[in-house]
């Protein structure tokens, strides 16, 4: 029995990192991975637009990183996992970057979480 | 020979490892989650397991896509801390036992496992946001980490992991030296991290599973990782991990303990079960 992801399996709201997906996106996640080392964390807030450039990354995809527009990486391969290095280098939350692929502020999504209101 | 005395079923997130941090034990928040591990540590340290063997993921810290396996052992004397793109914890590395490594490597293999063998693991929030809960943070236990791919599609089926467990209780069985083992599985429960989807959780399913994953983890070795997506979300396909965990086992178990808890973006889990020792394998 194939009990692997068909692709016909359709889950709204879910972009599954497939073979195609991944290599789509393997520049990008190849960028974040760079930012495991500190030295590249540095020169990558030093000049983000300079560093993803000289990682061979297109013009779209540095201006979706230029405007953390989580949901546009994602659509484009981003694998969450790596995006997270991004999101960590910067500052933003695991939180902030859900809130943005949701399209709402951190406050909306905040207030959909049961464990927030008596928080 | 090598005995397989228990099992843990944990999920795994870099949210535990900051709540931890930041000393939230006691907070509202947390505190369910936290508390769940306390009969668990207790457990275990009484157990006093020779050693660890933990199956889990990478979240893209010790590999990348260049070249991503779907089964890697770790066999190093130690394994170091990755630094996951926001610095390091304050923990020493933890050790290892390589000639356990290579004995379950060696029956893997022959077993028609493949890994890929590891001579340098480092280690992520898979295995070091729950292990500071489970026992003393200078890790007096080795570990043998297991990495799973459940991120980059086609992934091991729930049906393969089932297999997995039965593999590694034959790899400790037939282990030279009288040692006590524990099997970690840690992942899920419910949570997807992308897309419009971000953010569901689904604590039904997330408590049946831990009632299935105890008393019928056949059933849950036939779903397909589609099947996990739609009740669990995207990410939640590592909840196939705790199959390993639970077949390791033998088919006789007693429960320890059981937590759960979904205060945010994921439902938190923990299963302990103790081996029958009446049970034959």
């Amino acid at each position: 029995m194939d009990q692997g992801h068909k692709p016909d399996c359709q889950i709204p709201g879910t972009y599954v990192l497939t073979g195609e997906r991944s290599q789509l996106g393997y520049r990008l996640n190849k960028m974040c991975m760079s930012l495991t080392d500190p030295a590249n964390r540095a020169e990558f807030l030093a000049d983000e637009a300079g560093y993803m450039r000289r990682n061979g990354l297109s013009e779209d995809e540095i201006a979706m990183v230029l405007r953390r527009d989580w949901a546009a990486m994602t659509r484009s391969g981003g694998s969450i996992y790596l995006m997270l290095k991004i999101a960590g280098t910067i500052g933003q939350t695991l939180l902030q970057v859900g809130a943005q692929m949701r399209g709402e502020t951190l406050e909306q999504f905040m207030a959909t979480r049961p464990g927030h209101k008596d928080h | 020979m090598g005995r397989i005395i228990g099992g843990i079923g944990t999920s795994h997130a870099p949210s535990i490892a900051h709540a931890y941090d930041r000393n939230l034990q006691r907070d509202p928040l947390w505190a369910p989650l936290f508390d769940g591990y306390v009969p668990v540590r207790r457990w275990l340290d009484a157990q006093q397991p020779d050693a660890l063997v933990v199956v889990y993921n990478d979240h893209m810290n010790r590999f990348f896509f260049d070249a991503y396996p779907t089964f890697a052992l770790g066999v190093g004397a130690v394994h170091p801390q990755a630094d996951e793109g926001w610095g390091k914890r304050p923990f020493p590395d933890l050790r290892g036992d390589s000639h356990l490594s290579w004995h379950i490597a060696r029956s893997l293999v022959a077993d028609e496992f493949d890994p890929t063998i590891c001579q340098e693991m480092s280690i992520d929030h898979g295995i070091l946001s729950v292990l500071p809960m489970l026992t003393d943070t200078t890790w007096p236990t080795p570990v043998i980490p297991i990495a799973v791919n459940v991120i980059q599609h086609p992934l091991p089926t729930a049906r393969r992991l089932y297999k997995l467990g039965l593999a590694l209780r034959r790899a400790v069985e037939s282990y030279e030296r009288d040692i006590r083992v524990v099997v970690i599985s840690t992942g899920g429960l419910s949570h997807q991290l992308h897309g419009e989807r971000f953010g569901m959780v689904n604590p039904e399913w997330d408590n049946e599973f831990l009632t299935q994953i105890e008393s019928n983890p056949e059933a849950v070795a036939e779903l397909s990782h589609d099947d996990f997506m739609l009740r669990g979300g995207a990410e939640s396909v590592e909840m196939i991990l705790w199959i390993a965990m639970r077949t390791a086992l033998g088919r006789q178990v007693r429960r320890v303990h059981r937590n759960y808890c979904a205060p945010l973006i994921t439902g938190y889990g923990l299963l302990a079960l103790a081996s029958d020792d009446s049970s034959t394998s």
